[in-house]
């Protein structure tokens, strides 16, 4: 055998070799394109590509594959981020939360997009229509800046899930008026007028030990009459939180006033520590897994389904198990209000809330071909005929001739507190340090969450840390 | 297995040499240790059989029977099969139609890759162990040492490196990808396990063979491997359990085609972001055991026989 | 060893021998660095992993020829963990020499100082030293409760008596299930409103109970529910050594009214110390690395994060890669040293024996 031989004995058992690994990967040819999407595995993600692959005809002509890689959503991050920072290049499109952006976008992951915007009207036309709340919190990095990034894939805001059979009852009613001279907010109006300190008297009020008298029977249990957020695990406690600070006149760590806008003396203002005073009094009324800090927003829903909670303040995008009877035993018994808010000086209820809910991004490595097709899909995808379906699906739209069309509100019993929590929507952080910022902050608030410190102690740590890390880094001077 | 089975030697009966031999009071008390041991799972197997809606009942149901009215009728379920059907096929999208999850397909490539991988190991750690254990090298217990290193760090250390390899090399969602890093996962604990079993023989009968001409593969194959059967079929148990349950590589290296049974079973812990589905994920659960419970089942009189490998020691 | 090294001179440089590994090395390496320079990489790799399996049948066969069997029985062991293990491991070893954050794409070489950061910087290292002390507790008790449990577990099962693998294997299902599924339901073993626990003490006192809301109840509920997980692992081990002991031993020493403490130290021990220490060993490695249960469980709530746990989050979440390759390797220096520590003692007392 001569050397060329061997060699070329070499590349066919290598080329056969790696044929074998690959397996079936088809390379794509001029007329076919495939756009890979890593989205987590849930009902938003599985209608969007059940909709594209029953409804999408692509303008080209040409052959568009959406190849979606459904992830369980516990890993989510972590499959996404690793296959993102080692640079496997594998996805075309990302569900991403929205905090994420300022992380993948300083490594070059996530791709602008303001040339496509600029390059094509009907485009930017579309994306203009989305509500600019979510726009901002979806899209811009740095945060309200001119720089687009993403496409609202499911917008989600908290709301108030609420047991009419409890709540309605005329027996409850009566002693509710009795003991705090004020009506027990039954209708959805009536819930949409409640402040905190209502919530807490529903608390208060609903709190049964079994065998005790609830809405007219023995309760087969005991019983709390609210819940929330309070859990350690990624935001389940800040999302709240948040809420209740802006709420009340205090304010986050501001990134849109970076490098001048302090952490010190703003993240741990008296205001905040008020509001994280007011938010930690709540917790005492609520179910007892709240004190080990482990009542994150499923635990509190599965505790709202099982019946065991009258009011739960949680994600629109976990609603649907609860309207499902298999998955709950109050789905015929329910009234949703926009979450309370705190009354303002003018008599008018100030309602700052912390935005859910994630975009989806185009990445660097996406080709030219790959591009125009993608494009052509965002604007599909966004488009009114597509987000009506998608909301009459159990989606949300922030489209605003979408939710702003009368129909919208008979989707589902939670859109009539759509359009009015929209205008009130802020995001925490999306500054790339965002992972470090949450993971202690979070690590505070538990631990004030399981009685362990007060709220001073927990703001001024977490005014700190954002203080000295943020310094680090440059985002304050 | 068991040459010659008579009912009651299946029983359980057989006599085993080196072993105390005690009568059904010990099987009571044993049998009430292993039960009491054995509830937890037992919950989670009557979990699968539960209608959805009794999950998380309060009181807990936690038998299907009465058992002749013993027990009290608020803690007894009526068994349904209806969550082993929607671990293959359930809907997805609200108001759909049931669409298959491809469980089916990860279960049995999952099956595959771990009973290769481990088998792959097994061999490999097999032959070294052996020469780890009859020709020492220089520094061979440095080697070994380092061998058992790779087993002391988190995973996660090594994730970037892995899929950064796995990209340049194509292995990235291949089934040989995944099955070879299993493979290294399990050959530290084989070198380490089947080096002491080993070392546990005496070397009368080897040298008597080499002096009557056996060469060193026949000394292996035939004097040594015979005499080890019981750790290998322990190492295989293992080995299977621990790959079994390896999660993080599974789900950064596998495609939506190849996903392995834990990470799929992720699915049922949120449900497709709704928080637990406690049916669903005890009856994925029961299912994932039944492979490696069978595998130590039928291994199981080798397990235990393994054991005479000390009676011939020194 | 026996039999005697058949001395084969070695081949000569230039020698055409299938044995000559110095022109195998020779050959491959100008072949692969031409590959390497003239094919794109995804190709190149192949040529220059055959040129490494090339090389390395050579050295198979020089091996065979001259009777290295202990090198020749242990390479393609080394080889696979080098590859998928060693050498990744080695990777991120240099990386905590370097700044660098996976998401960025900078790098920047700055020695000791991830090293110096994770052990003394204000903000970092108090966390890691009191996860340090939460995986020291963490590794002494389950290694504990899983020696005795798996111990006393071995102890009843080393008779022979009737149904015994039948109940043998109900005690060995723990280990097989999946970690995650089986943390997710001791949630709920433990959950105040749903769960056993609870509605069993409730029964007595009336009141919901609550495991987890304080340091002592956290721990108590992850190292339970890791132990009952893991004892099958202790006891399947130390029943291998427990079967292993000569019947005849324990007769001569009833004759001999040995007491049982004494027979137990005399004549069992010495039969499962071997298989002891193997368990104890590997359990002890695999504690260090404690980090799903009390992930599911508590999210690291009630003061319970480990140094795996810490690892995830600075590597994983917040993608400080150097940072947690540096605090990786600062506990991969703990380990070697006690596990050095174990195994000097464990030979000593095999030689005293």
């Amino acid at each position: 055998m001569t050397v060329m031989m061997k060699l070329k004995g070499l590349a066919t058992a290598a080329g056969f070799a790696a044929t074998l690994m690959v397996g079936g990967a088809t390379i794509a040819s001029a007329e076919d394109v495939t756009l890979t999407m890593a989205v987590p595995d849930w009902p938003p993600t599985r209608i969007m590509k059940k909709f594209f692959d029953e409804q999408y005809k692509p303008k080209s002509g040409n052959t568009v594959k959406l190849d979606v890689d459904f992830i369980p959503w516990p890993d989510f991050y972590t499959r996404v981020n690793a296959s993102l920072t080692s640079g496997e290049q594998k996805y075309n499109f990302i569900v991403s939360d929205s905090q994420w952006l300022g992380a993948f976008v300083e490594g070059g992951y996530f791709r602008k997009i303001n040339d496509l915007l600029e390059a094509d009207p009907d485009f930017l036309a579309t994306f203009k229509t989305i509500h600019p709340n979510p726009l901002n919190a979806y899209s811009t990095y740095p945060h309200k800046s001119e720089n687009y990034y993403g496409f609202p894939q499911f917008p989600d805001v908290l709301v108030n899930y609420v047991r009419k059979d409890i709540v309605c009852h005329d027996e409850e009613q009566k002693n509710f008026q009795a003991k705090y001279g004020k009506k027990l907010p039954c209708t959805g109006e009536e819930l949409d007028a409640m402040t905190w300190d209502d919530f807490k008297n529903v608390g208060e009020f609903f709190r049964r030990k079994k065998g005790d008298m609830l809405a007219g029977a023995p309760a087969e249990d005991d019983f709390y009459g609210i819940a929330y957020q309070a859990g350690k695990g990624y935001d389940f406690s800040s999302m709240q939180i948040n809420g209740f600070i802006w709420q009340m006149g205090g304010d986050t760590w501001d990134e849109t006033k970076a490098p001048t806008g302090q952490a010190e003396g703003v993240v741990n203002s008296p205001e905040a520590i008020a509001a994280l005073d007011k938010y930690l009094s709540l917790i005492e009324y609520m179910p007892p897994v709240a004190k080990t800090g482990t009542m994150d927003i499923f635990v509190s829903d599965q505790l709202f389904r099982e019946g065991k909670v009258a009011m739960n303040i949680d994600w629109i995008g976990l609603g649907e198990a609860s309207l499902d009877p298999k998955s709950s035993k109050v789905s015929d018994k329910l009234v949703f209000g926009l979450m309370p808010g705190t009354m303002g000086a003018d008599g008018k209820i100030i309602r700052w809330s912390n935005i859910g809910g994630q975009p989806f991004v185009l990445t660097t490595w996406t080709t030219d071909s790959q591009i125009k097709e993608a494009v052509e899909f965002v604007k599909w995808w966004l488009s009114n005929d597509i987000q009506h379906q998608f909301a009459q699906a159990g989606g949300q739209s922030a489209v605003k001739a979408v939710y702003e069309d009368p129909k919208y509100v008979s989707y589902r019993p939670w859109n009539r507190a759509w359009a009015p929590s929209l205008d009130w929507q802020k995001d925490v952080w999306h500054v790339p340090q965002f992972f470090e910022l949450l993971t202690q902050q979070q690590d505070q608030f538990d631990l004030a969450i399981t009685g362990k410190q007060d709220a001073k102690t927990t703001l001024d740590s977490i005014a700190k840390f954002q203080q000295d890390k943020l310094k680090e880094v440059g985002l304050i001077e | 297995m068991a040459n010659s089975t008579s009912i009651l030697e299946w029983l359980g009966f057989r006599k085993a040499s080196g072993v105390t031999e005690a009568g059904w009071g010990h099987t009571l008390l044993v049998g009430i240790v292993s039960f009491i041991y054995f509830l937890p799972v037992l919950f989670i197997i009557f979990t699968a059989i539960k209608p959805q809606d009794l999950a998380l009942s309060v009181p807990p149901t936690i038998s299907p029977t009465s058992l002749f009215g013993l027990i009290p009728d608020q803690y007894v379920f009526t068994p349904t099969l209806e969550n082993f059907g929607s671990v293959f096929s359930r809907v997805m999208t609200p108001g759909g139609s049931p669409e298959a999850t491809g469980f089916d397909r990860f279960f049995f490539f999952f099956i595959f890759i771990s009973s290769v991988s481990v088998l792959l190991a097994l061999v490999i750690g097999t032959f070294a162990a052996y020469g780890f254990s009859r020709y020492p090298l220089k520094g061979n217990d440095t080697y070994l040492f380092i061998i058992l290193t790779t087993r002391m760090l988190p995973a996660i250390v090594i994730v970037i490196p892995v899929i950064l390899m796995f990209r340049v090399t194509g292995l990235s969602g291949s089934y040989l990808g995944i099955t070879l890093l299993y493979t290294a996962f399990n050959l530290a604990f084989t070198i380490w396990m089947m080096k002491s079993f080993f070392d546990e023989l005496s070397t009368d009968v080897e040298d008597a063979a080499r002096i009557d001409g056996s060469s060193e593969a026949k000394v292996f194959l035939k004097i040594c491997l015979p005499q080890v059967v019981a750790g290998l079929a322990a190492t295989f148990v293992f080995g299977l359990i621990l790959t079994w349950n390896e999660f993080l590589f599974a789900l950064l290296l596998s495609n939506a085609d190849t996903r392995t049974v834990p990470v799929a079973m992720n699915q049922a812990v949120s449900s497709g972001g709704r928080g637990t589905d406690w049916t669903l994920l005890a009856s994925i659960e029961t299912l994932f055991l039944i492979p490696v419970f069978l595998v130590t089942f039928f291994l199981q009189n080798h397990l235990l026989r393994g054991v005479t490998f000390g009676t011939v020691k020194r | 060893m026996n039999t005697a090294v058949r001395d084969l001179p070695a081949p000569a440089m230039f020698e055409f021998d299938a044995s000559n590994w110095k022109l195998a090395i020779l050959a491959g390496l100008a072949i692969s660095i031409l590959a390497a320079l003239a094919l794109p990489a995804s190709l190149s790799f192949w040529v220059i992993g055959a040129m490494a399996a090339m090389i390395a049948a050579v050295f198979a066969i020089n091996a065979y020829r001259r009777k290295y069997y202990g090198g020749l029985l242990v390479a393609p062991a080394i080889a696979v963990l080098f590859v998928m293990n060693i050498f990744p491991l080695l990777w991120s070893l240099g990386l905590s020499f370097f700044a660098y954050q996976s998401n960025q794409q900078t790098i920047r070489f700055i020695g000791l100082n991830n090293y110096i950061k994770v052990l003394t910087n204000d903000i970092a290292a108090p966390a890691n030293w009191d996860a340090l002390i939460n995986t020291g507790m963490f590794v002494v008790s389950t290694v504990a409760a899983q020696m005795i449990a798996g111990f006393l577990l071995a102890m009843l099962f080393a008779k022979q008596f009737p149904l015994r693998k039948y109940l043998l294997i109900l005690v060995l299902t723990p280990m097989m299930l999946s970690v995650v599924a089986s943390g997710v339901f001791f949630t709920y073993y433990y959950d105040p409103t749903f769960g056993i626990l609870s509605y069993a003490i409730g029964e007595v006192t009336g009141e919901q109970f609550i495991l987890m809301d304080n340091k002592l109840g956290a721990v108590t509920g992850i190292v339970f529910a890791d132990a009952w997980m893991w004892s099958p692992f202790v006891m399947l081990l130390v029943l291998a050594g427990l079967v292993s002991v000569p019947k005849y031993l324990y007769e001569a020493a009833a004759i001999d009214r040995v007491s049982k403490w004494r027979q137990f130290w005399t004549i069992t021990f010495p039969y499962i110390r071997g298989l002891l220490m193997l368990a104890l060993l590997f359990r002890t490695i695999e504690a260090f690395k404690l980090y799903d249960l009390v992930y599911i469980l508590i999210r690291g709530g009630q003061d319970t994060k480990t140094i795996a746990y810490l690892i995830a989050e600075i590597a994983n979440e917040q993608n400080k890669t150097s940072e947690g390759a540096a605090l990786s390797y600062v506990i991969l220096f703990m380990v070697i040293v006690l596990t050095n520590l174990y195994l000097y003692l464990a030979n000593r007392r095999n030689q005293g024996a």
